[in-house]
């Protein structure tokens, strides 16, 4: 017994050992083909061991994210002085706009109840961890612990406090993943603000996505926000993406606000593209006299939502409404301004 | 069920042993679930360090019998389940490598913790050129090197703390070979 854990490796490969070498080699092979027609069953047995697999990822991400809290609470005592002070001068700046948020407010809620527009239903969302990392440098997918049993969807889009993550491409019962927006195969509408100029927002795996189909001379420069357009109606419009950077070779790129290292609770937006809104007829919104008052209940469910998720949200919020009326409300803005 | 083997290990041990034989394997499979945990996330960068390949190299070199062909097979598919790229890019990655690190086996024989580093670089390096390589033709794009460049380095830098966990786990096994 001793002396086979010490005698030299055999030079030369069992034949048994070989053959079944060679033919997991071919089963891999053929797997890869057969992956690249998209089947169904692969799909299928995907998502059934990520469920599976959830209870040991989510055992394991808890001290990681231990980990995490310990790490940043050791930053915020080292930084403590300098945060609050930033914070003091953030929050002076905050409550300017909040003046000027709760005017604006009033004024877009008479624009609407003028032109009729249909508000957008409230949407609701589940918060859940991220406890599956990419697993490789492929992909950027993340495992997230939510599910059917959530109310998660494929095609929802999943934010955290910062802004839009990605979306979700795959749901099982108890775990679902994320596609996150850097991803090769991720392809998200958008609008840059605020020249309204829409665009694609296209993952290639690196870390800044890239904006396509923008036309030239579309006047948009980098520091412009990116947020959603909601069109093809899986996101709602006007979540926060990011910011437009240029990259060395002169190309349109997006740093996004949220960061995909720091990833742990996020939110899956349960959003349905309003079709079958009822139209209000007639205005109910015109019945109400006084705009000021209209502006504390008038629209609830866009701010609530999007209240979170930082300023721009409730900018474009409204503009969920069919092709006609948004662009009149566009016309309508524009005007006010 | 060998007639030869009358005064053999009781049935209880003998399922002791092939227990202990299937260590390997289990160990290959955690490397994978490691994979996955977001451990990057605690410093804010992104590394998911290759595990599984560490395993799949360390008993290649080592104690190939123990973790057969089809063992690094289904170590690679499972990787290649919970992740969302190409079905099979890992398991084919996994036991090409095995096998051409089985070839090499007489070059590890002596042990010296240097060399089966050294050899680890080496094969992390061609793994990666694999990967990528099947990666990019899956995908019909030249996928960007840099991540899987940086997955190399981290994946390589940690592999003495993980070599001398296996090869604890070897002297576990070493009375059942």
């Amino acid at each position: 017994m001793q002396d086979s854990f010490s005698r030299p490796a055999p030079p030369i490969l069992g034949v048994s050992n070989r053959v079944s070498l060679i033919f997991m080699v071919t089963l891999a092979v053929a797997l890869l083909l057969l992956g690249r027609a998209e089947t169904y069953v692969f799909d299928q047995a995907r998502q059934v061991v990520t469920d599976l697999a959830a209870p040991v990822l989510e055992l394991g991400s808890r001290p990681v994210a231990a980990g995490r809290r310990l790490v940043e609470r050791t930053d915020e005592f080292a930084y403590v002085f300098d945060e609050n002070e930033r914070l003091r001068q953030e929050n002076a700046e905050l409550l300017t706009w909040k003046e000027k948020a709760l005017k604006l407010q009033a004024r877009l809620a008479r624009y609407e109840a003028l032109l009729n527009v249909q508000l957008d239903p409230s949407i609701n969302y589940v918060t859940g961890r991220v406890i599956g990392d990419t697993g490789g440098p492929f992909v950027e997918t993340f495992i997230v612990n939510l599910g059917h049993e959530h109310g998660v969807e494929s095609g929802q889009a999943v934010v955290d406090s910062e802004g839009l993550i990605g979306r979700i491409v795959s749901a099982g019962e108890r775990a679902s993943r994320i596609l996150l927006l850097t991803d090769l195969n991720s392809r998200v509408p958008v609008t840059i603000e605020p020249t309204r100029q829409r665009a694609v927002l296209s993952g290639d795996n690196t870390v800044w996505p890239k904006l396509e189909f923008l036309p030239a001379g579309s006047g948009v420069v980098p520091g412009d926000h990116v947020v959603t357009s909601g069109h093809g109606g899986l996101m709602p419009p006007g979540l926060p993406v990011g910011t437009v950077i240029q990259t060395e070779n002169g190309d349109l790129r997006v740093q996004t606000f949220s960061n995909r290292n720091r990833l742990d609770m996020v939110r899956v937006l349960q959003y349905r593209f309003p079709m079958d809104v009822p139209e209000q007829n007639p205005p109910a919104k015109l019945t109400a006299p006084v705009p000021g008052e209209e502006s504390e209940e008038g629209q609830p469910s866009a701010s609530d939502q999007n209240g979170a998720l930082g300023g721009t949200a409730g900018g474009t919020a409204g503009g969920t409404a069919g092709g006609v009326v948004r662009g009149s409300l566009a016309g309508a803005g524009g005007a006010g301004e | 069920m060998k007639p030869k083997e009358t005064i053999g290990p009781t049935p209880a041990a003998r399922a002791g042993k092939l227990a202990l034989l299937t260590l390997p394997f289990l160990v290959g499979l955690f490397c994978v679930f490691l994979t996955f945990v977001p451990i990057g996330s605690i410093v804010g960068i992104e590394v998911a360090p290759a595990f599984a390949l560490m395993a799949v190299y360390y008993w290649a070199a080592h104690q190939p019998e123990t973790f057969p062909p089809y063992a690094v097979f289904a170590v690679g598919l499972l990787q290649d389940l919970l992740s969302a790229g190409p079905i099979g890019l890992w398991a084919f990655t996994y036991v090409v490598i095995y096998g051409v690190v089985q070839t090499q086996r007489l070059v590890f024989a002596g042990r010296v913790p240097l060399v089966l580093w050294t050899g680890f670089a080496l094969t992390a390096l061609l793994a990666g050129t694999i990967a990528w390589s099947v990666a990019s033709l899956y995908y019909a794009r030249v996928l960007p090197p840099g991540p899987v460049l940086l997955q190399l380095i981290v994946t390589v830098a940690l592999f003495p703390i993980f070599a001398t966990l296996f090869a604890r786990v070897e002297r576990i096994l070493a009375p059942s070979l």
